[in-house]
């Protein structure tokens, strides 16, 4: 057996109890050798999370020691983790957000790098030229705030690279990706590891870390239960590994006559924030028992689209209609009224409020509903109560208690606190963006299982998904947004993964279908 | 342990004030006096018999509803500082009341209404700066605690002036007044109605639909707007509420203190207004906790009298000693919300 060579960085008996008595990680001897990719897989809750911020000093173990080149650090802050040479991407984005990329760049530079103009044209300069080397490109003078998630992603990892990183910590970073946008990040990390950076790449997608990853390490549970090289796994393997148990698609879709339309929309325009037209004049409609997912690349307008049908954004022109009533200048609570449940894209900013307790957040955009007052029009405790136990237990929510805040919950268990709340409202039309973002392999199966059901029931869904294997499994009809218009609206039978990769990219329906025919021929 | 965890703040705020009292002994021994006998006559000034604690009560009543001004404000996402405007029109209002004819019964009634209506009416300017031009709530209500402080002194040795004493207003009228609760002490039945508000506050922030969406806009617009709440309206309802509530307080120090009417310099009104923040951080801007930590306060300045008296303590370092353990027990509090407080609207 050949010696191992010296890992780059390497964990022994790392443990870290929290202090409301959670094992997130347990004796974890973890190694992570020079110039790889290294995934590191496992479900929510596993510890992923936990062990990189460890290794970016962001949190300190409980016991347990970390060695860098061979030698025993610890690292009190992340400034002293980023000064050796690691960097971490984390799923919530550490960004100022009125601060444009440039500045968030600047900021905690050396030399005053915020104050001098001269300075920040030298940092424009070299980011300029990483632009160029990686292929990562964003504006550099927008306010971060204005930008979409993928595009705020990218400004994380290029910080990073401006950083000099050796060693870069990406956590989930496909997560709000499309598969082209996943594609070109795969592209850069390659490009990377070529220049000798190391890479850990934090996801449960199995086809990712077998795509872009040289080894793999699986955590379950806070313990460290395999560390594999990737050529010599399967994802068969790697799903049993994460999960310990084998789980096996379940979805099916049951071929049913749609109804009848219940969400029509026509020639509706949007504004965005930046002023103009975030949606052009889009026209669909969504029948009963149907749903309709709406693909594309993060920022062609989805995210307004969203906000317009549930009244939290103004109209410039159009109209829609949900069983024949017009939502024309109605706020979000008569939208709700109209039968209309929305999960949001964001549920830490939009889907709940953190510091409120579980039950609080279980009647969000409830509270006015007859059903959970009492006396004097007072709220109920005794009923909201028992609508957030119905909520935990119909959902299999994972909550200490209805009073523990809902922040205090993993990210599965928000999603579905959210998704459970929303479905608890009966709706005749579900607006369902990004539901699945972030959750894990069961976590996610359960919830297109349960978009399905509703299928079933007739609720008419629409689903916006930057996830084209969640487009396949799910939906009837697809529309592709590019440029806040639709390039395309077609059944999903007769659409192909490239066929919707093209019309992501601005190919209209007919062009595209031309291209795949050549293609074929 | 739930238990337990419910009565961590209660001991996070015991060891913040044994820590405060240590330091304020340091002090006080370092300046050559006896801090057992200054806490001594502290505790006995506060407790040490029926006046002592009668005193105690009567010193708590405003601040509980100067605290919920601030308190509610906060639940509300807002940093308003307002109470010390409200409550001095409030004063002066309910002086006015107080003067017309009006049968005994109700007189009282209609001058405390009529006070907290303008406490209420006084905090509107700051919801519409706020919502319509984006003006900090720190700022407008600054501005206008300055406006009713001089509106009310003008009108005091004008308008109000008593020409049998030249350094207050005219005093309210017998009939208008807060009846005592005790002969021989000051404490009237303002505390009866301060605790009934704190209450009342209370079931509209926890058990009603309006003060739900009220925390809830506080906490996060974005995902309140998305629930179909208008935070506009929220927080108009959180100024309004606190409004009335710091226009109660003035009602009942004019109305129920000796000399039952405004001096020149507004001096019997004090710094009520601002002693409200302080409260309503040590009682974790939760009602309840406001009516309690307002006790603690209305303690520490009935006791502080008597360390004077007693212990010979001037009154300067009395204020300075005081200041340490509000310090102490705010801090922890100050230290959580700087995270919290939105000094900037967020672009939409």
């Amino acid at each position: 057996m050949p010696e191992e060579k010296q890992p780059l960085i390497e964990t022994r008996q790392l443990t870290k109890v929290y202090p409301d008595g959670t094992v997130a990680l347990e004796k974890v001897d973890f190694r992570v050798q020079s110039g790889e990719i290294h995934g590191l897989l496992g479900e929510n809750g596993a510890g992923k999370t936990t062990l990189t911020k460890i290794l970016s000093g962001l949190l300190h173990p409980t016991s347990g020691e970390i060695h860098w080149r061979g030698k025993l650090v610890r690292f009190a802050t992340p400034r002293e983790a980023l000064s050796v040479g690691i960097g971490m991407v984390h799923q919530h984005f550490a960004l100022v957000e009125p601060f444009t990329a440039l500045e968030n760049v600047a900021l905690g530079q050396e030399g005053g790098g915020l104050l001098a103009p001269a300075h920040l044209s030298k940092i424009a300069r070299k980011l300029e030229e990483i632009m160029e080397q990686t292929g990562l490109r964003a504006p550099m003078n927008v306010p971060v705030e204005l930008l979409p998630v993928g595009v705020q992603q990218r400004i994380e990892i290029l910080k990073m690279l401006y950083r000099d990183v050796k060693l870069l910590i990406l956590d989930e970073p496909t997560a709000v990706l499309t598969p082209q946008e996943a594609e070109e990040l795969f592209e850069t990390l390659r490009g990377l590891k070529r220049a000798g950076t190391t890479v850990i790449f934090i996801t449960h997608k199995l086809k990712e870390v077998m795509a872009i990853t040289d080894r793999i390490t699986v955590l379950r549970q806070g313990r460290l239960v395999a560390q594999v090289e990737t050529r010599a796994t399967s994802p068969e393997e790697l799903s049993t590994l994460m999960v310990g148990r084998k789980i096996e698609a379940r979805f099916q879709r049951r071929r049913e006559e749609a109804g009848e339309v219940v969400l029509a929309v026509r020639a509706l325009a949007v504004p965005g924030d930046l002023g103009g037209q975030a949606v052009r004049e889009v026209s669909f409609e969504v029948r009963a028992g149907e749903i309709f997912a709406i693909a594309g690349v993060q920022g062609n307008g989805q995210t307004e689209l969203v906000e317009a049908l549930t009244g939290l954004r103004p109209w410039l022109s159009g109209d829609v209609w949900v069983s024949g009533v017009s939502l024309r200048g109605l706020k979000p609570d008569q939208v709700f009224r109209c039968g209309v449940a929305h999960i949001p894209e964001d549920r830490r900013r939009r889907g709940l409020i953190g510091p409120f307790t579980v039950a609080e957040n279980s009647i969000l955009g409830l509270q006015r509903s007859a059903g959970l007052r009492g006396l004097c029009g007072a709220l109920s405790w005794q009923r909201i109560y028992a609508h957030a136990r119905e909520l935990i237990e119909r959902f299999a929510i994972q909550a200490p208690s209805v009073r523990a805040p809902a922040q205090s919950l993993s990210g599965g268990n928000q999603q579905k606190l959210v998704v459970g709340r929303e479905l608890a409202k009966r709706p005749k039309v579900l607006i369902a963006a990004q539901p699945t973002r972030g959750l894990d392999v069961a976590a996610t199966q359960d919830l297109r299982d349960l978009l399905l059901r509703l299928r079933e029931e007739g609720v008419a869904i629409l689903l916006v998904s930057a996830d084209l294997d969640e487009v396949f499994q799910l939906a009837d009809r697809v529309g592709v947004m590019y440029e806040g218009r639709f390039t395309g609206i077609a059944p999903i039978a007769s659409l192909s993964r490239e066929l919707i990769g093209l019309l992501m990219g601005g190919i209209p329906l007919e062009e595209a279908w031309a291209l795949c025919q050549r293609e074929r021929t | 342990m739930p238990f337990l965890r419910a009565l961590r703040p209660l001991f996070e705020v015991a060891i913040a004030l044994l820590w405060g009292l240590l330091l304020g002994a340091a002090l006080m021994a370092l300046w050559g006096y006896d801090p057992l006998v200054a806490y001594r006559a502290l505790l006995l000034g506060a407790f040490g018999d029926p006046y002592a604690m009668a005193h105690t009560l009567s010193r708590a009543s405003p601040l509980i509803l100067t605290g919920l001004t601030f308190a509610i404000g906060l639940r509300g996402g807002l940093f308003n500082i307002g109470a010390q405007g409200q409550l001095t029109l409030g004063a002066l209002v309910a002086l006015a009341a107080s003067l017309w004819e009006l049968p005994p019964g109700w007189h009282l009634a209609v001058a405390v209404i009529l006070a907290m209506l303008a406490g209420a009416l006084f905090s509107i300017p700051s919801a519409v700066l706020k919502l319509t031009c984006g003006v900090h709530e720190v700022v407008s209500t600054i501005m206008l605690n300055w406006i009713a402080f001089w509106l009310v002194s003008y009108l005091v040795i004008t308008h109000l002036k008593d020409p049998l004493r030249g350094h207050s207003s005219i005093p309210a009228a017998p009939g208008a007044r807060f009846p005592l609760v005790m002969a021989g002490s000051d404490l009237t039945y303002a505390l009866l109605a301060s605790v009934a508000f704190a209450v009342v506050i209370y079931w509209v922030l926890w058990h009603q639909p309006a003060g739900y969406e009220l925390r809830a806009a506080g906490l996060n617009p974005e995902a309140s707007s998305y629930a179909g709440i208008r935070p506009g309206r929220s927080m108009t309802l959180a100024f309004v509420l606190g409004g009335l509530s710091a226009g109660l307080a003035g009602a009942a120090e004019v109305l129920g203190r000796f000399p039952y009417a405004l001096t020149n310099t507004l001096s019997n009104l004090g710094t009520l207004g601002f002693d409200g923040i302080a409260v309503a951080l040590v009682g974790r801007n939760h009602p309840l906790g406001v009516v309690a930590s307002a006790l603690f306060f209305g303690a520490l300045f009935a006791g502080a009298t008597q360390m004077g008296f007693q212990a010979g303590v001037p009154i300067d370092m009395i204020q300075i000693v005081q200041g340490i353990i509000i310090l102490a027990v705010a801090v922890p509090e100050l230290l959580s919300l700087s995270g919290r407080i939105p000094l900037r609207q967020r672009r939409r």
